[in-house]
């Protein structure tokens, strides 16, 4: 059953759910908070993609530049109207807060734009098929592949080069003493927020491709398996959340092709199992974090 | 502390003057006398706001219609409608929010499971519940009640004519199907589907199953490649928006055998989702075709629906919710009362001529099985065309 065809798929679901997972992680790691409205970023910048092609006719990579800004302003904006004034009270201040988020951006496309869902319009690349040594697989599968090995090398050039990465760094483990060193809180949380927004948003684009439409909940599925993921790779790295998206992937396709038909609705309640045995066997996940230390505030 | 304590006392007293106002409209004094007022329980929002948000604004145009006409029995009509947010339980709440308030008849969601929960409450308060679309066997007087109706063909039906379209007009003998475990409409369609298509001679390579939300086909897929022999064609029974991404996959994935399905393809971001390459052969039956040639008079109704609502129609959906509310306002002239008993009584006497066609329900006793025929719907590179009505040769028993 291990095929070439297996293999990609299982890659390029494990990139895209390792994004997801990354994301979410990166937000949890600094503020100790699950951002619940994580999977509306995702589904804003599915938006984005949508206005962009069909009220500002933009080509098609504008569109793709718009629904990642659009998720990247959001998430931003989210933390500083939404996070930051309930940043120094309790963190069920913030995952309260954090579902508030979610009910809003989902009310507020319900209606402003309408509950049903809109078509988005891709390249013509993400359509086309590829045949590899006899397996057809979709070209977006190999882009995914591709995008997120580039964003993993970016990413963890800013956080080992720069300044801004260190602090980010020092902050998820231990935020008070970086605090007291000089480094400003607002400026990671903020960065924080940025980059988790804009991994929504190219991860978007990649989900967003496979049903080429967006509706307001669109966000959902996404914010539960970045969830799983981070819950089984580890909460307190990015590296924990990368290697429990591929992880993530790897079972669920490993689970597609060996459970008989009847029981593939239950697919999911075997990935929760596993899940469950994930924390009761090891809670910190399969990446253990370095230091880890209560949520300031 | 203090302040969390006020605004908690704030809240709680809107929520308890909120709903005491809207009460008093409802029943306020002698308003309540000379006017009809019908509920609509639908889903404005979730899963079945496609459905029913269309089918809420095809109520509204009749009932201006109604009004501009003289209204039903000499009283004018007012539509209220309350979300049922696409959850059973709050669908059967608001509608019996709607009851208290006076609603004379209750226009339930465009399915068995959403929708039931509404019929449920009209059927205990004695007044009829009817839903524009809820195509399940189930949605009749057997299950839920003697006064309960659906304006949509069963699934019997349903999933007949696409059997029948199948093997007679084109030829195909073998058959992949793919049913959605979400609601009982996904289910019961893909089995009346597959009794008929066997009964036909037809033979069904395998029966596969989805869930809703899982939004992947990977091992759909691959079970469909590794057959020995290829189908003639595959039945995907599902609902949007995973629908979509279903279809895509598979064609993506090069599986380029026809799609057959239900009304759950009548989608126009289906349409649009799917596009010019991989928008072709398909095929479905739904409740009708925004045409004249399939519904006389839709060009008028169009003009009229775009005065209203200031854009063109743009799901088929619109038309049964415009019948409900015309089929209420016909059965209640003909009962000469708003009374439910009377009212469901002249239903399951009388032919109804709607704009979607003509309807006949069977009594009580038999189920209030809706007689009606269905529209056969291909799409080509992403373009809907009218295949024209068809009546199923059998229908298969509920």
């Amino acid at each position: 059953m291990i095929d070439l065809e297996f293999l990609i798929n299982t890659l390029s679901l494990g990139s895209l759910y390792a994004l997801l997972a990354l994301g979410l992680v990166l937000v949890y790691g600094i503020l100790k908070l699950v951002n619940f409205a994580y999977g509306e970023y995702i589904m804003i910048a599915g938006y984005g993609l949508y206005f962009s092609a069909t009220v500002l006719h933009l080509p098609w990579w504008a569109t793709m530049l718009f629904g990642v800004a659009a998720a990247v302003l959001t998430s931003y904006l989210t933390e500083l109207a939404a996070f930051r004034p309930v940043r120094n009270k309790s963190a069920n201040a913030l995952i309260v807060t954090s579902f508030a988020v979610s009910i809003f951006l989902q009310n507020a496309v319900l209606i402003l734009v309408s509950p049903r869902a809109r078509a988005v319009q891709l390249p013509p690349i993400f359509s086309q098929t590829v045949n590899i040594a006899g397996a057809t697989t979709p070209v977006r599968n190999l882009l995914i592949i591709g995008t997120t090995i580039t964003v993993l090398i970016l990413l963890s050039l800013l956080m080992k080069k720069t300044v801004l990465g260190m602090a980010m760094r020092a902050a998820a483990d231990k935020f008070t003493t970086t605090r007291l060193m000089g480094v400003p809180a607002n400026l990671v949380i903020s960065a924080a927020f940025i980059i988790s927004g804009l991994l929504a948003g190219i991860a978007s684009i990649f989900w967003i491709g496979r049903s080429a439409s967006v509706d307001p909940v669109t966000g959902a599925a996404p914010l539960l398996i970045a969830f799983i993921a981070t819950v089984m790779g580890g909460m307190h790295s990015p590296t924990g959340a990368v290697v429990g998206g591929f992880v993530y992937g790897l079972l669920f396709n490993v689970l597609s092709i060996t459970l008989p038909a009847s029981m593939i609705s239950y697919r999911d309640a075997f990935m929760f199992v596993i899940v469950v045995l994930f924390l009761l066997f090891r809670p910190e996940g399969i990446i253990k974090g370095g230091y880890t230390e209560e949520r300031v505030g | 502390m203090k302040r969390l304590g006020a605004v908690v006392c704030l809240v709680l007293a809107v929520a308890l003057v909120l709903p005491g106002c809207a009460a008093k409209d409802g029943t306020g004094g002698k308003d309540a006398s000379d006017k009809i007022v019908i509920g609509a329980a639908l889903c404005q929002t979730g899963i079945q706001a496609p459905l029913d948000e269309p089918a809420l604004r095809g109520a509204q145009l009749a009932v201006d219609e109604l009004n501009a006409n003289g209204g039903i029995l000499g009283k004018q009509v007012e539509l209220v409608a309350l979300d049922g947010k696409s959850d059973p339980v709050t669908v059967g709440n608001v509608a019996k929010q709607l009851i208290d308030d006076g609603a004379k008849a209750i226009i339930a969601p465009s399915d068995f499971d959403f929708g039931g929960p509404a019929s449920r409450e009209a059927q205990k308060a004695g007044i009829v519940g009817i839903s524009p679309c809820a195509s399940s066997p189930l949605y009749g007087s057997a299950a839920l009640g003697d006064k309960q109706f659906t304006l949509s063909m069963w699934n019997t039906t349903m999933g007949a004519v696409t059997a029948e379209y199948a093997y007679n007009e084109k030829g195909w003998r073998t058959v992949y199907v793919i049913t959605d475990d979400f609601i009982d409409y996904t289910k019961s369609l893909s089995k009346y589907f597959i009794v008929r298509f066997e009964e036909l001679g037809g033979k069904v390579v395998f029966e596969d199953t989805y869930t809703q939300g899982q939004a992947d086909v990977s091992a759909q897929l691959a079970r469909i490649k590794a057959l020995p022999e290829k189908p003639d064609f595959i039945y995907i029974s599902s609902y949007m928006p995973d629908l979509a991404l279903m279809i895509r996959t598979l064609r993506e994935s090069g599986v380029t055998q026809p799609v057959v399905g239900g009304d759950s393809y009548d989608d126009p971001s289906l349409f649009e989702a799917l596009g010019t390459q991989y928008g072709s052969d398909v095929y479905f039956d739904t409740h009708g075709y925004l045409s004249d040639e399939a519904n006389p008079k839709y060009s008028e109704f169009a003009a009229a629906y775009e005065k209203k609502f200031k854009t063109a129609p743009e799901a088929v959906w619109i038309m049964p919710g415009y019948d409900v509310v015309m089929v209420i306002a016909q059965a209640m002239e003909k009962a000469g009362s708003t009374d439910g008993a009377a009212v469901a009584k002249a239903m399951e006497t009388n032919t109804f001529d709607l704009f979607t066609g003509k309807l006949k329900w069977s009594d009580a006793a038999s189920g209030h099985e809706p007689n009606k025929a269905a529209a056969m719907v291909s799409l080509t590179e992403g373009k809907p065309k009218f295949l024209g009505w068809v009546i199923p040769e059998k229908i298969p028993a509920p």
